[in-house]
């Protein structure tokens, strides 16, 4: 059953870049918690992470071997298993920072947010491929994928983390127009779209939530509290300039004015120690793979496939681009970590199992 | 216009790839944006937010008795303070602390829950509170170098010492007078601090090289504990209302122990009585009765009588103008050496009219009487000591034995000590040396001769007479001491009435002042107590308070018994035996 063939069609390239990006990750990491740290060696974290990119490294490898279109059929087997994990958030879920996000299972921390979205792509991918049609989809076609949608968004939403809820919607929005829907279907959906967001405002955000949406719209008018984030983080990385201050010497995040800065503000670390030339070059980096990404959904023969491949990358773009934005000052803090350099085990996974799903169509791409 | 959606999804997906393109590059603008031309704004930015002016002060130097014994020092007391927006778990946090706090949790709760970067939780905590704070390892609490004044001898010399308030600035006593030297330096530096407010490494060991100067006193740890003790028990069998004692090194006036009682603990002044805080022995005047005739009768000796001249006495009656004065033991013919020994107030009141008031106040003052010593506490008196002119006639008689005029304990004991040092008057001292935070004298203060008061000749006189008052037949026996000769002078003196003019009937103040041995006396002791209720006698009163100090003291300091012939003749007789 193992082609010969699938080897020599492996997607080296892909694998250098996502392992460039790795590394660039875990440099950034190292200076991230290593500039605070009063202990001996090298910070844990650090250690765990190292630890999360291997096992991420592992199962992208593994998750090569079986078939794709295995996932196809799959696909509410995997979808049923994280909502399942939600659910189980509300029962035994543990509390961090306000609202509960995580499971443990043994001695492991996992956030099924993270892996609710290449579920939901799989799921998506599965049911559009049966109703791919020249006019695109109509209002029926729509049912089924909503109420995909929905469960997990509601779930996450009411953990509370609006963040990762509407990073959810805005992929499987991406993948429905990218499968193309009717004009009345778009323009309809729009419509309530507009509609919705004045109601949501009202009733829908909590406290701190508009407040962070308000302090995005003028840092200046809470600078300790709401708008400490955005201001702290923009003067770590305009102080970067173009060269940047130099690996571990950057001061802002060293003297811990940033919380989070191993997780959603790592880019900051990344911007005051190399400069905007090692932002650009990171940009470049995450153009090569969003490229490659969707380079593969071209080449896939199949459906699925094609749509897959297309829902991997726009999930990773969109997190990259939700997260630079914040962190540049171009959006509010919503809590969404930039893929392959954020610490944290969950995205970390979550990520490579996506890349390993990539890998896999690519080298089936003569497949139909 | 294509046809298969296969191929419908591939144009799309060149239409995507165009957008990523623009999105990637939007960021890109935006990171040129933000990295060159806000750069400015933002790295000034940045500097306010990480340096901070701040002013550190140095620890307070130390209070330390002749031996370099610590009598008030400074001892690490962190500030505890609080990032709440890095407490995760502030009810658990608020319970932990408010044990080792004793503050009440909920209070603490809601301090902490606040959504803010900084609060101070508690200012000098004591250095066991802070371990155990830090070995709770809480994220977001932090322990800021701080010290508090502590004074490890509790009650000891505390009048004398005084203590600072909550801003570690001296309140009373030496803390106050000498805040200028012992306070640490100040500067005012830009530091670097941290995101959450915590001001990095330097703040501790600055504060090391910024320490005050450290005083030197001449008190005797030792001396002064034991006259405190002394004093205390007397204070108490008495039942009087308070108690003075003091003990000067005659050679040199240096103060071995200012003992003040009631007391009060320094470390919790605020839970005594204010009246506790003053330095009775310099701040109060009294009137020292009989004390003072042995002034009276060397300004006789100076001006040309000899112990054996003879005064009449009047057999206990002597009328004043509308006054008559009275003698405790009717005479008729008394010598000087008596008049000192039987402390007849007409006896001195006989001299004082014979030498004249010029004579009498000359010596008075020559003897430090009406003006302060300046030996280094602050509220000093200069007790009273009108001008002779000013003196009607029954004003000099009264003068001569002690009563309308009045002293403070220190210039008494001065006077005393100024007899014990053959007549030379020295300037009191408490103050030995002024050293630097690194151990360097900066301030040496060497013994002051401020005059000859009396000749050599008038004060071995004198002495020998104080010592007759301890000798059989004499008011000061209970101060003898075996092995030692002693001298020394018994006072009991009405108090003046606070109501009327006069004196009231039952309230005394009791006194014994003396030194030892004879020849080269080693210490001068004064004892005071006021209202005595037990009994009233100086003799009875002072002088065991006196013996007790002198014997306690003399042991401590390994001063050999004089070899006397009566007590050779004892050793002999011993081994007849």
């Amino acid at each position: 059953m193992f082609d010969r063939r699938l080897i020599e069609n492996f997607d080296w390239g892909f694998l250098v870049v996502i392992l460039l990006i790795c590394s660039a990750g875990l440099v950034i990491l190292y200076s991230a918690v290593t500039a605070g740290h009063d202990g001996v060696g090298v910070h844990p974290l650090f250690k765990r992470q190292i630890i999360w990119m291997v096992t991420g490294l592992c199962i992208m490898l593994a998750s090569v071997v079986i078939d794709f279109r295995e996932l196809d059929k799959l696909n509410l087997f995997i979808y049923t298993l994280c909502v399942g994990m939600l659910v189980a958030i509300y029962l035994f879920g543990e509390l961090g920072g306000g609202s509960r996000r995580w499971l443990v299972i043994g001695f492991v921390r996992i956030q099924p947010s993270e892996l609710m979205k290449i579920a939901l792509v799989i799921s998506l991918a599965s049911v559009y491929s049966t109703c791919v049609s020249m006019e695109g989809l109509g209002f029926r076609d729509l049912i089924k994928p909503a109420i995909l949608c929905l469960i997990p968004f509601g779930l996450i939403v009411n953990q509370p983390d609006l963040g990762t809820g509407l990073l959810l919607l805005l992929i499987a929005g991406s993948i429905t127009l990218f499968v193309k829907v009717e004009k009345k279907v778009f323009f309809t959906l729009a419509g309530i779209g507009f509609s919705i967001v004045p109601l949501v405002w009202f009733v829908g955000l909590k406290a701190y939530q508009k407040d962070r949406i308000l302090t995005f719209l003028d840092p200046d008018r809470d600078p300790l509290g709401a708008g400490y984030h955005i201001i702290q983080s923009k003067i770590a990385i305009g102080s970067g300039m173009v060269m940047g201050k130099g690996f571990l010497k950057g001061t802002q995040s060293a003297l811990s004015f940033l919380p989070e800065q191993h997780t959603d503000f790592i880019l900051s670390v990344l911007a005051e120690e190399w400069g905007l030339v090692g932002c650009l070059i990171l940009l470049v980096l995450y153009l090569i793979l969003l490229f490659w990404g969707l380079n593969i959904a071209y080449n896939c023969r199949n459906t699925f496939g094609s749509i897959l491949a297309f829902g991997i990358t726009i999930m990773i773009f969109w997190q990259i681009f939700i997260n630079i934005g914040m962190v540049m000052g171009l959006m509010p803090v919503v809590g969404v970590p930039l893929p392959l350099i954020s610490y944290g085990g969950s995205s970390v996974v979550t990520n490579m199992v996506g890349f390993g799903i990539l890998l896999n169509i690519s080298m089936r791409k003569f497949t139909n | 216009m294509v046809n298969d959606p296969k191929k419908q999804i591939r144009q799309r997906i060149f239409i995507i790839q165009i957008l990523l393109v623009g999105c990637i590059c939007l960021l890109g603008i935006k990171a040129f944006d933000v990295q060159i031309f806000d750069f400015h704004d933002l790295t000034k930015k940045a500097e306010l937010s990480y340096s901070k002016d701040l002013i550190i002060k140095g620890e307070r130097g130390q209070i330390l008795d002749r031996y370099l014994n610590k009598l008030g020092t400074s001892i690490d007391a962190p500030t505890i303070t609080a990032n709440p927006s890095q407490i995760l778990d502030p009810i658990g946090t608020a319970t932990a602390l408010s044990k080792i706090l004793n503050i009440k949790p909920k209070a603490l709760e809601d301090k902490l829950s606040k959504n803010r970067q900084f609060i101070m939780i508690a200012r000098k905590v004591s250095p066991t509170q802070a371990t155990q704070i830090k070995a709770l390892g809480v994220q977001g609490i932090y322990l800021e170098s701080d010290s508090k004044r502590f004074y490890p001898n509790r009650n000891l010399a505390a009048q004398v010492i005084g203590f600072t308030g909550k801003d570690d600035s001296g309140l009373e006593g030496l803390e106050f007078k000498y805040n200028a030297i012992l306070e640490g330096g100040i500067v005012k530096i830009r530091v670097k601090r941290d995101g959450t407010g915590r001001v990095l490494d330097i703040n501790k060991k600055r504060r090391i090289e910024l320490k005050g100067n450290s005083i030197v006193l001449t008190i005797d740890k030792k001396i002064q504990f034991l006259s405190e003790r002394t004093l205390e028990q007397t204070v108490k069998a008495q039942q009087a209302k308070s108690g003075i004692a003091l003990v000067m090194k005659p050679s040199t006036g240096e103060l071995l122990a200012i003992a003040n009682y009631p007391g009060f603990n320094p470390n919790n002044f605020a839970a005594f009585n204010k009246n506790t805080y003053r330095n009775r022995a310099l701040t109060d005047a009294f009137e020292p009765g009989s004390v003072i005739k042995v002034f009276t009768v060397a300004a006789a000796l100076e001006k040309g009588f000899t112990p054996k001249s003879i005064f009449f006495c009047e057999k206990g009656k002597y009328r004043i103008g509308r006054f008559t004065i009275h003698d405790t033991h009717p005479r008729e013919w008394l010598t000087l050496n008596q008049i000192i020994q039987f402390s007849s107030n007409i006896g001195t009141a006989k001299i004082a009219e014979t030498i004249g008031k010029k004579a009498l106040y000359n010596y008075l003052t020559d003897f430090g009487f009406g003006q302060k010593t300046f030996v280094g506490c602050p509220g000093e008196t200069n007790g009273t000591l009108l001008a002779y002119e000013r003196w009607s006639k029954i004003d000099a008689s009264a003068i001569s034995f002690g009563q309308g005029l009045s002293v403070s304990a220190i210039q008494l004991i001065s006077g005393i000590s100024a007899i014990a040092n053959d007549g030379m008057l020295m300037k009191p001292m408490l103050i030995k040396k002024i050293i630097s935070n690194t151990g360097k004298e900066l301030q040496v203060f060497a013994p002051k001769q401020l005059r000859q008061v009396i000749s050599p000749k008038t004060a071995a006189q004198i002495k020998t007479m104080m010592n007759m008052v301890v000798q059989k037949n004499g008011t000061g026996t209970k101060a003898a001491m075996k092995g030692y000769t002693v001298c020394g002078k018994t006072s009991t003196a009405q108090k003046a009435s606070k109501l009327k003019s006069g004196y009231e009937k039952n309230k005394y103040v009791a006194a014994f002042a003396g030194f030892a041995p004879q020849k080269n006396p080693e210490l001068a002791i004064l004892v005071v107590i006021d209202e005595p209720t037990k009994q009233h006698y100086g003799g009875q009163v002072a002088a065991p308070a006196f013996k007790t100090i002198l014997a306690q003291s003399f042991s401590y300091l390994n001063i050999a018994p004089e070899k006397t012939k009566a007590m050779i003749a004892a050793v002999i007789k011993g081994e007849e035996h």
